[in-house]
This record gives C-alpha cells, sequence and structure tokens, in this order.
C-alpha cells in the first residue's frame, strides 16, 4: 500500500476534496446488442485508505460531487468502499505480497486490490443510443465518507482498469 | 428441537420486549469490563476484524494480474465471526442473541442508528451498545502514531434517508448466482459501513469497526439478508471450490456454515419488505 506523505489532521480534511478520473473514451462497437445487463467492471481498486462513495457519470467530464444523480446529467450508478483506514502495523505491514508461492496456504493478502461492478444496463441502454455508436467515457467522482488520521483523502480513488461487460 | 435454537430478532422487535435487550447489555457489558487481553473481552474479540489481527475478509481479492486468490468469502468469514461472537456473549449471559439491524426500515429511515444503540445512558451507567472500548496504542507500535490511551468508540452517522432501501434488498435478493450477490451485498455493506462511520466515526473503517457494537447488528442484517437469499436460490449455494475453505481463525470452512440451523440459530419472521 503507498503510504501517504502527509497525512491530513481531522482539521485540515475539510478542505480537502477527493480527486476525481475521466477515463479516455471506451469502444461500444463490440458490445452485444440487445443485452440484458450491462456491467461497469472495476479492476484493481485500492481499498487500503478511507472509505467512499464513487459516482459514475458517463459522457460528462464535468460532473462533480454537487452533480445530481439524474439521468439528465447522465448518471450511471455508484459503488462504495469500505476502506482499511490506512495501515495500523509496523513497517511493511500493509505491503501486498506478490505473486503466492506454491504450497502458500494463506489467502491473498488483505489488501490485495479489489472489484467492484457496478450493474448500470440502463444508463448504458440509454447513453450508447444517445452517443450513437461513440466511445464512452466515465467520470469516476470519489466522496469521502469515514477515515482517520492515516489516510490520504486526496487521492482515495485508485484502479487499474474500467471495463464494459454486457450480457446476452 | 426449535426451542434449542438461538432465536435471533429485529432490534426494533427487541426494543419493545425488554427481556431481550437487557440480556444484550448484560452480555455486551461483561465483555467490555474484560481486558483485551483475556480472550473472552470484547476488544479480544473485535480485535480480529480490523486492528490489531486483521483477520476479516472483504472483496474477492482479484488484482488485475489474476494472480491472487479469485475468491471471496466475505458472506462465510462473517457469518462464523457473528457465530463465535454471539457463543461468547451467551457465555456471560444465556439468554443473550445478536439482534439485526434492518437499516431499510422506516423506523431507520426516521432515527438512523436504532435507539438501542444510540442511547447514551441507561440509569446512572452507560450504554454497552452506544460505544465499545478500543485497545490502546502502545507506545511505538505503530511508526508515526502517537501512542494512545484506550478509548471508546464514536459514530456520525448520516442522513437516515441515505440508508439503503428495501427496494435495494429486493434487487440483490433476485440475483441467482452466489458470487454476483456477494458482490452486490457487500456494496451495500460498504454503504452503511460508510454512512454510520461517517467522518472520524469506527464503524467507517475496516480498522476499527468490530469495535463498534452496531457493527453487529449491521453484519446480523447482512446474515440475514444471505439466509434469504438461501431459502430462495439453495442452501448449498456456493461454488464448488469455495465448501472447503478455511475461515480463519475460527474452526469451521464454509461448507461448515452454509446452513443456520446446524449452527443452532434461526432468524425470526418479521415484518419487512424482502421477508
Amino acid at each position: 500500500m503507498p503510504k501517504p506523505t502527509k497525512p491530513p489532521t481531522t482539521k485540515s480534511r475539510k478542505r480537502v476534496t477527493a480527486k476525481k478520473q475521466v477515463t479516455t473514451g471506451i469502444s461500444t462497437e463490440c458490445l452485444a446488442a440487445g443485452f440484458v445487463r450491462a456491467d461497469l467492471v472495476f479492476d484493481g481498486l485500492d481499498h487500503s485508505g478511507a472509505s467512499f462513495e464513487a459516482r459514475i457519470f458517463i459522457n460528462n467530464p464535468d460532473a462533480d460531487a454537487s452533480t445530481e444523480l439524474t439521468a439528465q446529467n447522465r448518471y450511471a450508478g455508484r459503488f462504495h468502499i469500505f476502506g482499511h483506514g490506512g495501515c495500523f502495523g509496523d513497517v511493511g505491514h500493509c505491503e501486498v505480497r506478490g505473486v503466492p508461492r506454491p504450497y502458500d496456504p494463506r489467502p491473498a493478502h488483505p489488501l490485495t486490490p479489489m472489484r467492484k461492478v457496478v450493474i448500470a444496463t440502463d444508463a448504458l441502454r440509454r447513453e450508447i443510443k444517445r452517443s450513437g455508436g461513440k466511445e464512452l467515457t466515465l467520470t469516476i467522482v470519489p466522496i469521502v465518507r469515514s477515515g482517520t488520521e492515516r489516510c490520504d483523502y486526496e487521492n482515495v480513488l485508485k484502479f487499474d482498469r474500467v471495463s464494459v461487460v454486457t450480457y446476452a | 428441537m426449535a426451542n434449542r435454537l438461538t432465536l435471533r430478532q429485529n432490534v426494533e422487535s427487541i426494543e419493545l420486549t425488554s427481556g431481550g435487550l437487557v440480556a444484550l447489555r448484560d452480555a455486551i457489558g461483561k465483555m467490555q469490563a474484560l481486558s483485551a487481553d483475556d480472550n473472552r473481552s470484547w476488544m479480544y474479540l473485535a480485535g480480529f476484524h480490523g486492528f490489531p489481527q486483521f483477520q476479516c475478509w472483504h472483496g474477492g481479492r482479484i488484482g488485475l494480474s489474476q494472480q491472487a486468490l479469485a475468491y471471496d468469502l466475505f458472506l462465510p468469514w462473517h457469518r462464523a465471526y457473528l457465530l463465535t461472537m454471539e457463543h461468547t456473549m451467551r457465555d456471560q449471559n444465556g439468554t443473550a442473541a445478536l439482534p439485526w439491524w434492518d437499516w431499510t426500515s422506516p423506523g431507520s429511515h426516521r432515527v438512523g442508528v436504532p435507539v438501542a444503540y444510540s442511547t447514551r445512558r441507561i440509569g446512572k451507567n452507560p450504554n454497552p451498545l452506544a460505544s465499545g472500548p478500543v485497545p490502546e496504542v502502545r507506545s511505538g507500535r505503530v511508526p508515526g502514531l502517537p501512542a494512545s490511551a484506550g478509548r471508546n468508540t464514536t459514530r456520525s452517522p448520516g442522513n437516515p434517508d441515505d440508508l439503503p432501501t428495501a427496494d435495494q434488498v429486493n434487487s440483490v435478493l433476485a440475483l441467482t448466482d452466489f458470487v454476483d450477490f456477494s458482490e452486490q451485498l457487500q456494496d451495500i455493506h460498504d454503504q452503511v459501513h460508510g454512512w454510520t462511520g461517517g467522518r472520524n466515526g469506527d464503524m467507517g473503517t475496516i480498522v476499527f469497526a468490530g469495535f463498534d457494537p452496531i457493527f453487529w447488528a449491521h453484519h446480523c442484517m447482512i446474515d440475514r439478508i444471505w439466509y434469504l437469499w438461501q431459502l430462495r436460490h439453495g442452501v448449498q449455494n456456493v461454488p464448488p471450490d469455495y465448501m472447503n475453505k478455511p475461515l480463519a481463525p475460527f474452526p469451521l470452512t464454509v461448507g461448515d456454515v452454509l446452513d443456520i440451523h446446524r449452527l443452532g440459530y434461526e432468524y425470526a419472521q418479521a415484518s419487512s419488505s424482502h421477508d
């Protein structure tokens, strides 16, 4: 787990806004026509720090924490992270182990990045139609709900990849 | 046989009948009075989840590389954890049982945290359901973190209207695949943790959540929803490779915890929109 360089104090947290992320374009060409379900799948999500809600908007790069969660604003759904709360162990305690050794029976490190699946069928149908088959971008707006003095509130949203998965 | 099962009830029900609530307070109060080094104590049991033992399961532990183990013991691990806590409570008071907090109920959407868990004092004494003890952080134990004396948990809950709804739970109950169901239920679970902890409250992070007594009522609700899902979709409905996974540190596997009747407890019938 990356260690926060300067853990914000409770007082300073009031001024910290978690940084949102806007993805590059996601092609919709290969999506199954007439899908019955469509998911936004986030892989490699960091959950080592604060707890937060992540609101997802499609083709709305200006969305922020004050944007209403409406179809007009192209809101697609949200996920929640119940964060670890920062490191409360000795040096290296929260560093995720690499590939398990053969014969190592222990489960993966608790801070192994996780997956979140947001079922967004109606929103994806609507935005694919609205965009006329062009690429979709996602704006993910994190809103911190809870944390400790060991959390980096500004950079709470970290993930490796987001995919659109459809079911015919 | 049925009368030998422990009956878990809705918090709102036991608030109306003093017996269950008195037993719950008595058991938890006695556990909270024990030192963190005593393996019957609140702090010892709560410490399995986050600080200092970090044994809990959340999420599938699947990185982008797919190198990690791709399974998720969130539901069975917490079922074993609840069972262990309930038995430890009953060692202190044989009639105590864990209640569930139905955060979808009209009452919860009006008052938020149930009155039984938010009332600060019972007579002249602190209410053991309002807060729980957290062990001290000894000097030098956590780099960069000052040593702190033992303290009690706090909460800063959000707007009651922001709690999950019965519709959300019903959508999750309709999912037929266990992994799909578990992922979506866990997201609701995550939402309630953040809502209850708020700002710097202990329920809001894995590290300290287990020390807050409302944690156990919240997880009892999650376990009950899993039970309701099992009634619809099958008690044994987990991926076959889950069955023999151990639920450390508890002496149980996933297969051992699928049938709650075999574990010796039952959920009361309740008038909610997702029975």
